[in-house]
């Protein structure tokens, strides 16, 4: 009698285990790797935020062809290194879906893998026109390049007839990428560039570089980098009386700038995207963000719900969960997103995304110029 | 006239960084000289320092206390107890039981601590930079308004004389004082000194809290001139201040000193006149060149080997 309950006990045990399995299957997994940690953690915090909403309001509405959403997130930390291990755990895990990755620099390598295995990669941050130069069939973004907004900076300079200008960076993939493109843009417009010069990431010690700019006398610098050097660079040039304006990316654009530079980052000029959140369209959106205590307005925020939008409306355009087909699908349509229509090159790159400069001020709020 | 500002304006800007670093290299190069180990945790006391000092600023703060002289102090000295007890502890956790034992395993404990000293700021702080608060501004300018003007602010005034008085306390302490003459002897030559009574292991502690100490004096000043700091923060200045005591001469004080102001002027020099980029190319090429023509470093006595 004993060995039949038990017996009886381990098939029973043994189907529910089995029914669990059968559903675990009927889900899509969508991995979002970015920076969890690391110095620029709060860029990752906007494109979680952003892809988790999106994954949550799709579940709701009853999943992609009946398929729920499930996200497996990973941290790259904007490192190169960490970002081709976490693309290589995401393909063992059977992840064939990416948002992400942040950086251009984790983006670039990371896109090497999930072409090679197959898997469709949405950035909907990186802006390096080199992610999508080299002919991947996979690879896609929802955010501009670099080569355009390093244009909208530059052409912003010049209309401001400037008598010298300075452009540093961060001898970044990033950084140098629009820092080249402003410069060439001033150059054509016959802007004198008195200076062009890199500086290192990570360092604290800008008083050679600020002498430099007192002496050759630029009114206006542009930074192409990420906030954690530009802040200071802010703060001491402050200290030291450089009455340069300061112009930088959208890697810049972020409250932690004013947690750094404080008073100095007030009349910074900023590129970004422009603010999705403030659209009428996007009004309920932003509302359910409220409703959860998260702010809608980061520049990633809303590039990242429409990644893993993009991901479901090709899944169900195409009637497969291929992929191939996906992105062939994207190539082919145009999608209605909250970051207006989106329509692909063969590049994988948007047909149109536009910059708009902003001036920030010290309480870490902005103001639109153009 | 103007050529000779900028000159003047980047000597001062490489002599303040290069204060700083030799504050930091000080710890370097004594633990060396007494026990002959890199504490590759060094960088990350600094760093510890200056978050110690940032906690206490913004708690004084926070208690409505503006009094600038006694924020300071305060700051100073629980940026100091902190460290020092940070650097006695890493000694008698990481390296005590391991001393007399192959090269190898101090060095490789020491990287052990400094992984594990970055990852708990990391986590008990947040990765993200946090400012710190100006506190001291304002400077002193040279030179007509309308073309460069050089200027020193009261800050690096600060940091200058801060370094000098560490470092003549310092000085005085090693020569003078019993303590000191039992540092000396124990870098001489360990077992001697053990046979003639002295208490070793106290000494060396000794070694590690001074080294901390004036690595928190150091993390203090820099977080208020640089105006960040972040978890990483050790790690870059302890590269920088490694490099000045080699430079210098390992286990040599003064060399410590000297070759931390080299290292501070040639990068400053290098900024000012090449570019930003070539910064520490010529730092570290100036340091293999001083190795390949002279092995021990400037300062450096030759090794005697002993039979």
């Amino acid at each position: 009698m004993r060995t039949s309950v038990k017996k009886l006990a381990t098939a029973v045990s043994a189907s529910v285990a089995l029914m669990a399995a059968g559903q675990a299957t009927a889900e899509i997994k969508i991995g979002i790797a970015g920076p969890m940690t690391g110095p620029v953690a709060q860029y990752g915090d906007m494109q979680f935020s952003g892809a988790r909403m999106a994954i949550e309001q799709i579940n709701a509405n009853g999943g992609v062809d009946g398929e729920m959403l499930e996200a497996v997130e990973v941290d790259d930390v904007c490192d190169p290194k960490q970002a081709v291990t976490v693309a290589n755990r995401l393909v063992n895990e059977g992840v064939q879906y990416v948002v992400g990755h942040l950086c251009s620099s984790s983006t670039q390598p990371a896109s090497d893998i999930y072409e090679d295995e197959g898997v469709l990669m949405i950035t909907p941050a990186s802006t390096s026109p080199d992610i999508t130069e080299r002919g991947y069939e996979l690879v896609f973004r929802t955010i501009g390049l670099d080569s355009m907004q390093g244009p909208v900076a530059g052409r912003y300079i010049a209309s401001l007839n400037p008598e010298r200008v300075a452009v540093v960076h961060d001898k970044q993939q990033y950084g140098e990428g629009i820092a080249t493109a402003v410069r060439d843009t001033l150059n054509a417009s016959g802007v004198e560039v008195a200076m062009f010069e890199g500086i290192t990431a990570g360092d604290k010690d800008f008083s050679s570089l600020i002498t430099k700019l007192k002496q050759a006398d630029v009114d206006y610098v542009y930074y192409g980098g990420y906030h954690p050097e530009l802040g200071l660079i802010l703060r001491q040039a402050r200290q030291a009386d450089l009455d340069a304006i300061f112009m930088g990316p959208e890697g810049v654009g972020n409250k932690d700038i004013n947690t750094i530079a404080g008073e100095a980052a007030e009349g910074l000029l900023v590129t970004l995207p422009p603010s999705f959140d403030q659209k009428a369209e996007n009004q309920a959106l932003v509302q359910a963000f409220a409703d959860k205590g998260e702010d809608p307005s980061g520049p990633f925020v809303l590039t990242s719900y429409t990644a893993v939008q993009l991901i479901a409306d090709g899944i169900e355009q195409a009637a497969s969960t291929d992929p191939a087909d996906v992105a062939a699908t994207l190539r082919a349509n145009s999608f209605q997103t909250p970051i207006g229509t989106v329509q692909y090159d063969d590049k994988g790159d948007m047909q149109s995304f536009e910059f708009v400069v902003y001036e920030w001020h010290s309480d870490g709020s902005k103001t639109p110029v153009n | 006239m103007q050529d000779l500002l900028y000159f003047l304006q980047q000597l001062i800007n490489g002599l303040t960084i290069g204060s700083a670093y030799a504050l930091i290299a000080i710890g370097y190069t004594m633990v060396y000289g007494i026990i002959g180990m890199i504490n590759f945790a060094h960088g990350e006391i600094y760093m510890i320092g200056a978050y110690t000092a940032l906690i206490t600023i913004t708690g004084l703060a926070a208690l409505g206390i503006a009094w600038l002289p006694l924020i300071l102090i305060v700051a100073l000295i629980c940026a100091v107890l902190v460290s020092s007890s940070m650097g006695w502890a890493v000694e008698r956790v990481a390296y005590r039981p391991v001393r007399g034992r192959h090269r190898l395993i101090p060095l490789i404990s020491a990287i052990g601590m400094s992984i594990f000293l970055q990852n708990y700021v990391h986590l008990a702080q947040g990765s993200r930079n946090i400012g710190f608060p100006a506190l001291i501004q304002g400077g002193f300018q040279f030179g007509s308004p309308d073309s460069f003007q050089t200027s020193i602010s009261y800050m690096q005034i600060t940091i200058f004389i801060t370094t000098l008085i560490c470092m003549t306390a310092l000085s005085l302490f090693i020569s003078r004082s019993r303590t000191g003459r039992a540092c000396r002897a124990v870098s001489q030559d360990l077992g001697m000194a053990n046979l003639l009574g002295i208490d070793t292991n106290r000494i060396i502690s000794a070694t590690f809290i001074i080294g901390a100490s004036l690595a928190a004096v150091a993390g203090l000043l820099l977080g208020m001139y640089y105006g960040s700091i972040d978890p990483l923060f050790g790690f870059i200045a302890g590269l920088k201040a490694f490099t000045a005591a080699v430079l210098g001469g390992i286990g040599s004080i003064p060399g410590a000193m000297l070759g931390g102001l080299i290292l501070g002027v040639s990068e400053s020099m290098t900024s000012g006149y090449l570019s930003g980029e070539y910064k520490d190319v010529v730092s570290f090429g100036l340091l293999i060149l001083i190795l390949l023509f002279k092995p021990t470093g400037l300062l450096g006595k030759p090794e005697v080997e002993k039979i």
